[in-house]
């Protein structure tokens, strides 16, 4: 049997860049967070909640799909 | 380090440092007053105006709280299993109506030891949620 665990993936690290290079303090000084949460969102370590989701993809000026993409889980027996 | 992480070092320094004075008294002094009260040190948890969702005024974000929140539970599963056992520990060797005397020291001791206990493993707990984000 294998398994996988669902996994958002977010594109945080590249829209940063595309905004003028915007550093992860400034992110997190506009999303109402620390830096080291957004940290761990670029590593992976961490799902945000929905409000800081549309927090973050208000910073950009996207939508919240453009920011995270949800991969659904998949198994097998 | 965020401010979540330093209040896990910071609680599982005093809390080091409470064990380690209290082995240090109970090897020169026996128990008594002045052994019991190392606890105290147990105090300087309160210096940075630190709590499991605070650290020096500043408000802990989401990702912060969770953590806090998982520590904390961390930390009372771990003194509930405590509870049981001790519990369980009386009753198996004392026997159910046995009458225990217990000395003041060995219950204030007690109560130390738990909130010890409860402290250190949500310090604990907070410093290995941390792991795996890069440092500063």
């Amino acid at each position: 049997m294998t398994s996988r665990e669902p996994e958002i993936k977010n594109h945080i690290r590249r829209l940063r860049f595309d905004h003028g290079e915007m550093t992860q303090d400034q992110l997190a000084k506009q999303a109402g967070v620390t830096r080291h949460t957004i940290m761990a969102l670029e590593a992976g370590k961490y799902f945000p909640s929905l409000l800081l989701a549309f927090r973050i993809a208000r910073v950009f000026g996207v939508s919240v799909e453009q920011v995270f993409e949800y991969q659904a889980a998949e198994s097998s027996l | 380090m965020s401010d979540s992480e330093k209040w896990g070092w910071w609680t599982l320094g005093v809390v080091a440092l409470t064990i380690a004075a209290y082995v240090a008294f109970v090897a020169f002094l026996g128990h008594g007053p002045a052994t019991s009260s190392v606890f105290a040190l147990l105090a300087l948890t309160a210096i940075p105006a630190s709590s499991r969702r605070y650290f020096k005024g500043r408000t802990f974000d989401e990702r912060e709280r969770q953590i806090a929140h998982r520590a904390g539970a961390a930390g009372f599963s771990v003194f509930w299993l405590a509870f049981v056992g001790v519990i369980l520990a009386i009753y198996f060797i004392k026997g159910w109506n046995a009458t225990l005397t217990v000395p003041v020291w060995a219950l204030d001791e007690t109560l130390w030891w738990a909130a010890s206990l409860v402290m250190g493993v949500q310090a604990l707990t907070t410093i290995v949620l941390h792991r795996g984000v890069p440092h500063d």
